[in-house]
């Protein structure tokens, strides 16, 4: 049964030594965490080596935490560098974490299996599929804005930029988004046809 | 096209200025092209907010703790050395400097002074060098032998765990 108490005060009963506050707060933000890890590393297995590892991080520096911003924006703040940092040590470089082509085999793949379940699809799984067609960032960026409760000045500070950058970066996001969740359509379409 | 678009996504995430919100408000009541553009964008921002979150393995929050609690088993070796052992080497140490201390201030000659101590209480001050056997110097080399292979074993387990963090 998950605990009805605020993030902080969870906090507090976990500095206090009670390990059972931080298991709660893991089933809180463990979905959400886990689907960051994902957006960054793509795969199941990686995505779970870098969620446990944020939430092992949080609890060693859950004592430097300022309780000026929300629990969660932190939290994700670890996501992130622990993520770059997961990328670097797989020896995955700068150019393929930010290069497109690197998802058009993703992109490919999933096409391929869309054929064999087509009368299983939704507009939701279509859009899913365009997620993780997306860079990272962009990923990253949409699933902070629509399922992280956070706002563009949250994300800013867990992402280390400015608001307006994230502004920007959404709308860009959006837009690519969009684009890819349209070609996903069409070409179920002629698929049908 | 950008603009419009720009525009919109900021009225529909409510992050324009009040003015800017009245302006938008009044282009899609009044132009067609902003109009059409607005319910596009907002049927979108509707699919957006279904976007569903990856499901993390059963056993997830099980291996976090597991995790927290072997950290938490190796810790005391990293961070909170055995109390007892600093008090002993403290201990050890101020025997040996107090010895010392009496021994010298026993020895102390200073003729040249003329300085006369008188020590109101006829004070027998042992012959160290009666003591200072072979045995005992070779048992003092053995103490600080361990004594240093000790601290040598606590900074090579830092420099494990340094690593491994």
């Amino acid at each position: 049964m998950q605990s009805k108490l605020s993030d902080i005060e969870l906090i507090e009963q976990t500095l206090a030594g009670n390990q059972a506050a931080y298991a709660d707060l893991v089933k809180r933000h463990q979905r959400f965490v886990f689907t960051l890890a994902m957006r960054f590393a793509k795969r199941r297995e990686d995505a779970e080596e870098i969620a446990q590892d944020c939430f092992i991080k949080a609890y060693r520096s859950l004592a430097s935490f300022q309780k000026q911003s929300k629990f969660s924006t932190w939290l994700y703040s670890i996501v992130y560098t622990t993520a770059m940092t997961f990328l670097r040590k797989k020896r995955v470089d700068t150019d393929s974490i930010d290069d497109e082509n690197t998802y058009i085999q993703v992109e490919s793949q999933s096409s391929a299996y869309d054929v064999n379940n087509a009368e299983n699809k939704s507009r939701s799984f279509y859009l899913n599929q365009a997620i993780e067609q997306l860079l990272p960032d962009d990923a990253v960026i949409i699933t902070m804005f629509y399922k992280g409760e956070q706002s563009l000045e949250e994300i800013g500070q867990a992402l280390g930029m400015e608001a307006n950058t994230v502004k920007v970066k959404l709308f860009r996001a959006r837009q690519r988004l969009k684009e890819k969740l349209e070609r996903n359509l069409k070409h179920e379409a002629k698929e049908l046809i | 096209m950008n603009d419009i678009e720009e525009q919109l996504w900021n009225y529909i995430d409510g992050t324009c200025t009040a003015d800017e919100q009245q302006t938008i408000s009044a282009l899609i009541a009044q132009d067609e092209a902003y109009r059409v553009k607005y319910q596009e964008l907002l049927l979108l921002n509707k699919d957006f907010e279904t976007i569903e979150l990856d499901e993390p393995p059963m056993a997830f929050t099980y291996n976090v703790m597991e995790g927290i609690r072997a950290e938490h088993a190796r810790q005391p070796l990293k961070a909170a050395p055995n109390k007892r052992i600093i008090i002993g080497i403290s201990i050890f140490f101020l025997v040996t400097l107090v010895c010392l201390l009496v021994y010298t201030l026993a020895n102390i000659n200073l003729p040249a002074a003329d300085i006369k101590v008188t020590v109101p209480v006829k004070l027998k001050v042992p012959e160290l060098s009666n003591y200072m056997t072979k045995p005992v110097v070779q048992a003092f080399f053995f103490i600080d032998v361990i004594l240093g292979l000790f601290l040598f074993d606590g900074y090579l387990r830092n420099k494990k765990f340094a690593k491994q963090a």
